[in-house]
Order: structure tokens, then sequence, then C-alpha cells
């Protein structure tokens, strides 16, 4: 089998999750070795699109421009990856649509058409998604991995556990005891809880877990004293346009 | 002269575009432009609390993520009166050095250098500049790694908050990063060499250079700004600068009496050179490039020798910090308003916010360094534009369009490495 033709590409984002791959520091000349780098604009001038075998994008839908690269791209690939939260749920851009609109009302100004405003997305509402890399940014050590299991053919699997159980493994203080607003039961592990091992309570930026109890979470929340309107935006920022059913009922 | 009209065509990653028409060897039209979607993060920060806009803003940039952090916390911090201890102003110090290296040294190599040496990519120098290649990933762990040693992660720091950090580094952790700095300057010099020696488009740039400005040291944040004609407190911004819509952009533009200005490292350097450490300083001595400078091309060089500056001043405060817990330091709630302006990789980043009494943010604004120099980007370009198309073909033309945006390290969303543009003969 002949190298993997790859491609890295960005919508409407900050550049961290592409960001995310150069910062393998110690990896990157490997990567070159085994993969094919097609088209990486942020850093090559030449980007031949023709076709892909593994696309990761970043980025979330926001405007004209982004939903015809996301098309143009899927169209050519054969495995499109949802890199980092922005593409995976629209992360905190795509929590405009659940603010008031006078919020930014002062914000808005007329554009020309090819740059005027859609409704930010996760890239999954406008394209098929075969894997997402979740996080905001995603783990770099967990996009390499990614990588090689897919040059060597196997399915990545994924970490299904609360940020919680990577937490004890680190054997933190749970934050939770200690009064702060921790999503770490509610939120997708794999990030070995960077955020609650460096001292800051986790924000869920890697989604919330499929199974988790959201009821009695908030309840336990307000318990602590946290009114219910800081619970419903701290549970929306990430979780953005992907709040399970069970959550958005909880946050009626 | 034939009429030319350039225009910029759909980019790869269109975050950025150029249009220019020009007829009779006059340029009628020049649009730089950012088609980046709009994120409206100051319209997402009403109703928040001040004790998570650091958290938000980090998300605006990944590369200047800990500039949008320090911005906040301290733009916070002077709205509520809260003096930070030495300790949390000296680790906010480190997080923006560590930024600022891992930053200029992606910029210089990566986006920057390519053009030079005639290579479409890094990548593609490897084989024959693999020592280079190598280089910048030295320094850009370098810089990752100090940026997570003290903020806990090396993209969207976790570990600073209003009041102090959350996570104090050990000891130890300090000496190892002093120790691989004093390594790492040997790389930050051969940097420093290297982009002297490059040759240069030639611009008589004489706009303003703004940056902050200190007299003890090399400014980088709590300071006023200055340039050769003004200076004021970070809180008058708005009297000096006036932010501004064009609607073929989604980035803001910004001037100062209608007049473009300049920031970052080459406007740092015109004006704090004088505070530069003893060896960055006798770099910048020694090189044939002068100071003041009014050439938008030496920010290359300027950003090399801030890598060679960083690494002394890295050195300087991981000797002299001896870590130890302390406690947050708790802010009085009040109606309130506080600025912070932070020199960032690209220049000069202001933070502003206005608090109810609540502690809830009700006015947020934020100016990034793209910003100030989008305005200078364009005339730049409508300046040489006349010069370049009597001397060069479509292809050179171009490239020095491309080298001279991408001297700025603008953050479109931090690149604009996929600039092409389209020719049209009318």
């Amino acid at each position: 089998m002949g190298r993997l033709r790859i491609g890295f590409y960005g919508l409407t984002g900050c550049a961290g999750c592409q960001l995310s791959v150069i910062f393998n520091e110690d990896e990157l000349l490997d990567i070159i070795k085994l993969f094919d780098i097609r088209a990486f604009p942020f850093i090559k001038a030449s980007n031949d699109e023709e076709r892909f075998d593994l696309v990761f994008m970043e980025g979330l839908v926001a405007s004209p421009h982004d939903i015809e690269t996301l098309t143009r791209i899927r169209a050519k690939t054969k495995t499109l990856v949802a890199l980092g939260a922005c593409a995976h749920s629209g992360c905190i851009p795509a929590y405009r649509s659940f603010t008031l609109k006078e919020n930014y009302e002062h914000l808005l100004y007329s554009k020309a058409k090819d740059i005027a405003d859609v409704e930010p997305e996760p890239i999954s509402k406008h394209v098929k998604v075969d894997y997402v890399l979740p996080g905001c940014p995603p783990d770099k050590k967990e996009i390499l991995h990614f990588m090689k299991e897919i040059a060597l053919g196997k399915t990545p699997k994924f970490n299904h556990n609360p940020v919680c159980v990577e937490c004890r493994l680190n054997g933190n203080d749970c934050l939770l005891i200690h009064g702060k607003p921790c999503m770490g039961p509610i939120t997708s592990g794999g990030c070995h809880a960077v955020c609650v091992t460096g001292g800051f309570e986790c924000w869920g930026c890697r989604g919330p877990t499929g199974d988790a109890n959201y009821k009695a979470y908030i309840a336990l929340l307000k318990k602590k004293g946290y009114k219910k309107e800081f619970i419903k935006t701290r549970m929306m920022m990430f979780a953005g346009k992907i709040q399970p059913e069970e959550m958005k009922a909880c946050l009626q | 002269m034939p009429s030319i009209t350039l225009n910029h065509i759909t980019k790869i990653e269109g975050h950025a575009k150029l249009y220019v028409e020009i007829k009779d060897n006059k340029v009628l039209k020049c649009e730089l432009s950012s088609v980046e979607g709009s994120r409206y993060f100051e319209g997402i920060l009403k109703g928040k609390h001040y004790y998570e806009a650091h958290e938000i803003t980090s998300r605006i940039c990944g590369i200047c993520s800990c500039g949008h952090n320090v911005a906040a916390t301290s733009a916070i911090e002077n709205a509520l009166g809260i003096e930070v201890s030495k300790q949390t102003l000296a680790l906010k110090k480190l997080m923006t050095l560590g930024e600022r290296i891992r930053s200029h040294a992606t910029h210089l190599y990566f986006l920057a250098l390519p053009d030079y040496m005639g290579y479409e990519s890094a990548l593609a120098m490897l084989p024959k500049y693999k020592k280079e290649v190598k280089r910048a990933l030295s320094l850009m762990r370098f810089g990752n790694n100090l940026v997570k040693v003290i903020g806990g992660r090396d993209l969207h720091q976790v570990s600073m908050t209003v009041g102090g950090f959350l996570k104090i580094p050990k000891k130890q952790e300090l000496d190892e990063l002093a120790e691989s700095a004093k390594i790492l300057k040997e790389d930050a010099i051969e940097t420093a060499k290297l982009f002297s020696k490059l040759t240069l488009y030639n611009i008589d740039d004489r706009c303003e250079h703004f940056s902050l400005h200190e007299k003890e040291e090399y400014a980088m944040l709590n300071s006023s700004l200055v340039s050769e004609k003004a200076r004021f407190s970070e809180y008058e911004y708005l009297k000096y600068f006036e932010e501004y819509h064009n609607n073929y952009s989604t980035a803001n533009f910004v001037s100062k009496d209608s007049k473009s200005f300049l920031v970052g490292s080459l406007s740092r350097i015109n004006n704090n050179r004088e505070q530069l450490s003893k060896d960055a300083k006798a770099i910048l001595l020694s090189s044939s490039i002068k100071f003041p400078n009014t050439n938008p091309f030496t920010n290359n060089f300027c950003q090399a020798v801030e890598l060679v500056h960083s690494m002394d001043q890295v050195i300087e405060l991981c000797n002299s910090l001896t870590p130890k817990e302390e406690r947050l330091v708790k802010p009085k709630l009040k109606k309130t308003r506080g600025v912070s302006a932070v020199e960032v990789p690209r220049g000069t980043l202001f933070h502003d916010y206005t608090l109810d009494k609540e502690g809830v943010i009700v006015h947020a604004n934020i100016i990034t360094p793209t910003a100030l120099n989008l305005k200078n980007m364009e005339e730049n370009i409508r300046n040489m534009l006349p010069v370049l198309i009597k001397k060069g073909n479509e292809e050179q033309v171009n490239l020095e369009i491309e080298k001279l945006i991408r001297c700025y390290d603008p953050c479109f969303s931090c690149s604009t490495h996929f600039l092409k543009v389209n020719w049209k003969r009318s």
C-alpha cells in the first residue's frame, strides 16, 4: 500500500487544532515520511486537491465560504475527520445561537454577500463525518495515535469514559468537592484531565458523554449554590449544537 | 501599461483575500480582507462572569491564546483594582515569552522563510535545509513546553485565572526551563543571523510605530503606549484609535487620525531597543539593518532578535523565581471598567471590559494586532504595486506581495499562506 494521501484544512476557527498537529515537534518529520501530505494550506503554498484518503477538517461553518470549502473537500475525500471542538460541536462560536441577538447586535454590520453570516454549525450539519477528534484543543498525541491506527488499516477506538476516570488516575483532588462547577462527570474523556490537573475545572470541551445523569449533575451544582442560568450557560458553552436530547430536556 | 485587475481567488483555506484594481499603473482599489466567518466573541462575552472572560477569549486564537489569557485577566484585574503578586506577574511574563518564542519560530521558519529560499513550504525545504527545520522545531518545542509548564497546557492554557495562578510550577521545572533556554539561545542567535542575511524588498514607510514602552524593561504589559509622536495610557486607546468596518472584510480596520500605523516586532524594536538584553542588542548592532527602521519587511529579523531577547528574559525570570503557593487575590465587586494592553507576538492586543456590580460583563471590546495593522498592509501594497508591475512578471509580483503580507505575520486565522492572486487583463 502506498502512502495515504492526506489533507489538513481549516474553516472558521482559531487554527489551534492545526497547530496541535504541527506542535508534535518530535514526530512531525516522521508523519511526513509515513503520509503523503497533499494539502495543508496553513503551512503549504502548493496544495493538490485531486483526491484524499484522509482529511482533517478544523473549524465550524460560519460563512458561505466555509460551506463551499467543506462540501468541495468532502466530495474528494474517503475519510473525513472533524478535528477539534469547532468542527465537532460548533464550540464557543456556536453559542451565539443561544444568546440574545441584542448581545451582539452592536457588532453586526453590512457584509458583502460572499462573506455574510450563516448559522454557526458543526461540520456534521452539512456533510457526513467519519470520525471525530474532539477537544479544544484536541489532544495532540491522540491525533498521532489516530493517524497511526488509520495508517495500519485499523479502526480507531475512542475513550467513552467521563473525564473523572482519568482525573482520578492522575490523583487530582475532586474540584466538585471544593465547590467548583467542574463538568468532568458529564464530559467525554481522553484528555488526561489536563484542565483539572492544571488546577482548573473542566468546561466540557470534548462534548457530553452519552450516558451521563444530567439531572443529578444539575441538582448537585444547584446544591453547591450555582444558579440555573449559570449551569445552563456552562453546559451549553462547548456542547454547542451536539447537546443530547436528555441534556436539552434537563436544561428546559 | 495594460490595465490589470489583480483579483484574489478563493483560497484553499480562504481566511484572507486581496483584491486590487490597477489602471494606467495607478492603483484604483486595494482591498485586503479577512473572509474568516464572524465569531462574535465580544457578543458572547456579554452576560458572562468576570472570571470567565479569559477562558472564552483564549479561543479567539490558538497561537496567541496566552496573549488573550493574559490580556483578559489583566483587564479584569485592572477593573476590580486587584494588585497581583510579583510571582503572578512573573508567571504572566513567562507565559507571554513562551508564546512569543513558539509563535515567532513557527512564523519565521514555517510561514516566512520558504519564500526566501525558493520553496513552497518548510516541509519541502527538508532535504536541503534539515538543520534549519530542526532548529525551528526545537524552538517551537521549547516555547510550547514553557507555556505548558506555566499555563498547564500549550494551547488554551488553564492554570491562570483572575488574581493569580491555580497551579504553581515547581522550582525544578523552572530550573530545567532556564537550562534549556541557555542551550536554545544558540538556535535563536543562528535564527537572527539567518534572517539578517536575507535580501529584502525595500519600502520606506514613515508611518507611526506603536508599542508599549517602559524605561526599565522591554515592555510586555501594564505600561503606556508610545509612538514617534504620541504617548498615552492603555485606557485612552479609543481616543486615538478608531475602529471601523469595511463591508468586504470580516476583520475590522483601525486608523489613527485617518492614517494607518504599525504594531509588532518592528515597532517594539524601534521604540524599545535600548531595553533589549545585551546579546540581543549586540546582534541588532552588528547587523546591516539599521534602526529605527522604516521597512516593514525587517519585521522578520526583528522577530528573530526578539527570540534571543526572550531566551535571556526566560533565563532571568526562571532564575529569580522561588515559586510558592499563593492565595488568589479576591476582588471587591463594583460597577467598573478595565483595560489591558499586552505585547503579543504580532503586536499590541487590547482587552476592554465593563462590569456591573455583580461582576457580570456588560460590554467587551477586543482589538487584535492584525486589525491594527490591516490598513497599513493595504497602504504598503498600494505603494509597492506600481513599481513592482513595471519590473516583474505576474509570478514575481504575487510573490513580493505575499512576502509583504507574511512579514506582518497576520492572524486572519494565523496566516495567509494560501494567498493567491488572480490576474485579469482587461
